[in-house]
């Protein structure tokens, strides 16, 4: 921990409309769960601290800087049946299937990762509406929490993001001195849930515990960043390898982070009934971009890894004006060989 | 002894006889260590060793590391333990010998995942392996870094992986069965466990065969489990318990216990342990016309 880089504190705004008291979230998420919601909030689960459906408040995780997955699972599942299909002598048999999407409260968020939800949704609705995304999306309530604490990896600030911005996020919470919130609704959705959950929150003043802020990584420049990617020429640039041969290609960093979004397609079953469905995939595996001549057009580590930073500095901010990576500095605690995104920036800054 | 390793790594940069050293690093803030390549003899002095060198980089040895490989003859840093998965890749003909050259270090531990590292190596924060470590001297190195390790590995604390694994044993196999379902639920299908592993050296996984499809791709149960049971008996024989696709799971799934689990059952029926003789084949890849066994006769 460099302690160096998180010292800058923020000025405390209280802009809220409602507080939370630390003992009433239990009823908050009681309120959610009656109205047959299910309340998603991070939580500690096999030592590590993860989204995940909780039913009391006591399971809901606090002191944690963010959570070790992003919450797009629960718009996005690691695998999702999205059609049935069977077969005999004389019909073929195809069947869509109801895109299951229950009322959702993300409990606990933070700034950064609430702000992945545009690209999500942009890419969901580019060519063709996914409503196995947007029909999740469109039910789920995001409640962020600005955060108190940080760690050497967090980098929303150079991204132009900080624990306080809302982008993305329907409510917005501050911590406060005695272990409760301060409340503020954002979007139509979030004062909405606010109205509907009104009983729970209570009102009046409450001293907000001061956010943190990283400092930003020295000499990244993100509009260079994103020059230098829109030409060609770095396309070869040896330094690829250079900062990226060590990769081994497990791909944690893109299922971790809150942008990423391949999937595959698989059928499953046997040939006469079965069922196809939609799986996280990854660009940084080698079958990725496999053709069935064979022939593989990223056949190295160095380029799948160049794909993945072009996705996150190049093609999100071009193609669809959002952002690519929010800094959440998740890739860079899971990867098992410390290959740290940041450092590429830097590089490619220059 | 990080200034003999980097002197050796300058001699052999200088003299071209290799062409890249494969070592450890630091990161930007110089919290964690990270693999690094050297193939310019004024860059040795990136090279470090410390407890927080966890990762076994035999991985970088194996095929499917083409930019590597194309940097010319290797010299690997390399923790006995590391060199056991080297072994095993000689044995498998993955590597000759002479085409690598192992500059091992003589060890006193390392950190289980560099999160935990806060200055100084308690046996606490050490992995199983280290505290029944029997490689802190290198074998098979052309050069050995520091004075023979006449280190004593520490008491091993309650709880680790053969207490586990002995209470595992104790229980039914429906408990036993309801144990690894529940483990294996969290599983992503990442494949980072794979990816880590330098025995996992198949240029296509079994997992990427899909016509048909051998291993259901989805991360449901079903899925999950075929996943992590052929992981586990491809390994078999082979696995060295270097540690790191349990280090490399983004969802903690003890993997640590399946290795060991499997270590165990290959001792007691076969009397191998992999990774000390690069000319012993594992005994789950070898056929032998006077095995006692005539099953498959
Ligand atoms: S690329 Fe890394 S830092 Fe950026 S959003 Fe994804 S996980 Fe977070
Ligand atoms: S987590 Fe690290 S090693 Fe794994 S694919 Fe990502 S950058 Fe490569
Ligand atoms: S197992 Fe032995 S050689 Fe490997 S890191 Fe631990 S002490 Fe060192
Ligand atoms: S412990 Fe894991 S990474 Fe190491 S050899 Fe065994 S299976 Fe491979
Ligand atoms: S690393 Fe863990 S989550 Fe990823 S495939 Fe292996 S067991 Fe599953």
């Amino acid at each position: 921990m460099n302690p160096a880089r998180l010292s800058g504190r923020m000025k405390t705004v209280s802009m809220a409309d409602r507080t939370l008291k630390k003992e009433d979230l239990g009823k908050l998420i009681d309120s959610v769960r009656a109205k047959g919601g299910r309340f998603v909030a991070p939580a500690l689960l096999a030592r590590q601290v993860v989204f995940r459906s909780v039913k009391s408040a006591e399971e809901v995780a606090t002191g944690y800087i963010l959570a070790r997955n992003s919450f797009k699972e629960f718009l996005f599942p690691q695998t999702e049946v999205i059609a049935e299909f069977s077969m005999n002598k004389d019909s073929v048999g195809l069947k869509g299937v109801e895109v299951d999407a229950p009322e959702t409260v993300v409990f606990g968020a933070r700034p950064c990762e609430a702000a992945s939800l545009k690209g999500l949704r942009t890419l969901f609705t580019w060519d063709f509406v996914d409503e196995f995304y947007t029909k999740r999306e469109d039910k789920t309530v995001v409640i962020t929490v600005g955060c108190t604490s940080g760690d050497e990896a967090c980098f929303c600030t150079t991204v132009d993001l900080s624990p306080e911005s809302t982008e993305g996020a329907d409510v917005y919470l501050r911590e406060t001195e005695d272990n409760g919130y301060t409340v503020k609704g954002l979007t139509e959705k979030g004062k909405k849930f606010l109205d509907t959950h009104d009983a729970v929150f209570t009102s009046g003043a409450a001293k907000e515990r001061p956010l943190f802020k990283p400092e930003t990584v020295p000499a990244v420049d993100l509009k260079r960043v994103s020059e230098r990617l829109k030409d060609r020429a770095h396309y070869d640039d040896p330094v690829w390898a250079k900062l990226t041969m060590k990769c081994i290609g497990c791909g944690a960093c893109t299922f971790v982070c809150p942008t990423c979004r391949c999937f595959d397609i698989t059928d499953e079953g046997t040939a006469f009934e079965g069922e196809r469905r939609k799986n996280w995939d990854s660009c940084q595996y080698d079958a990725f971009t496999l053709h069935a001549s064979g022939h593989n057009p990223r056949e190295h580590q160095p380029q799948r890894w160049r794909n993945r930073f072009m996705c996150k500095f190049n093609f999100y901010p071009e193609k669809f004006s959002s952002k690519g990576c929010v800094g959440c500095g998740r890739c860079i605690r899971v990867c098992p060989v410390r290959l740290d995104i940041t450092e590429v920036m830097q590089e490619f800054s220059k | 002894m990080e200034n003999i390793l980097r002197q050796k790594a300058k001699e052999l940069l200088s003299s071209g006889e290799v062409k890249v050293v494969i070592g450890y690093g630091w990161n930007r803030a110089k919290t964690r260590t990270t693999p690094v390549f050297i193939t310019d003899a004024a860059d040795t002095d990136q090279l470090v060793w410390n407890p927080l060198c966890v990762n076994n980089l035999s991985v970088y040895l194996t095929r499917k590391f083409k930019d590597i490989q194309a940097l010319g003859k290797p010299a690997i840093v390399a923790k006995g333990c590391d060199i056991r998965n080297i072994a095993v890749l000689i044995s498998e003909a993955q590597i000759k010998r002479e085409d690598v050259y192992i500059i091992g270090m003589a060890c006193q531990g390392v950190v289980y995942k560099q999160e935990l590292w806060q200055g100084e190596l308690k046996p606490n924060i050490m992995p199983t392996k280290c505290h029944n470590c029997d490689v802190r001297d290198p074998h098979l190195s052309d050069f050995v870094a520091g004075e023979k390790a006449d280190f004593t590995p520490p008491e091993e604390p309650v709880g680790m992986v053969f207490d586990k694994i002995r209470d595992l044993d104790s229980k039914s196999p429906s408990e036993r069965w309801a144990f690894w379902v529940k483990e294996f639920s969290r599983c992503i299908k990442c494949y980072a466990c794979r990816q880590v592993c330098s025995l996992c050296y198949c240029e296509r996984c079994i997992t990427e065969k899909n016509m048909p499809q051998w291993i259901e791709t989805s991360a449901h149960p079903r899925g999950n489990l075929s996943w992590n049971l052929i992981r586990a008996m491809h390994l078999t024989g082979r696995c060295t318990f270097c540690g790191e696709c349990e280090r490399a799971c983004p969802v903690n799934i003890p993997l640590n216990l399946v290795n060991q689990k499997m270590i165990m059952v290959v001792k007691d029926a076969f009397d191998f342990k992999s990774g000390y003789d690069e000319k012993a084949h594992p005994p789950m890849i070898v056929f032998s016309p006077d095995d006692k066994e005539n099953f498959i006769k």
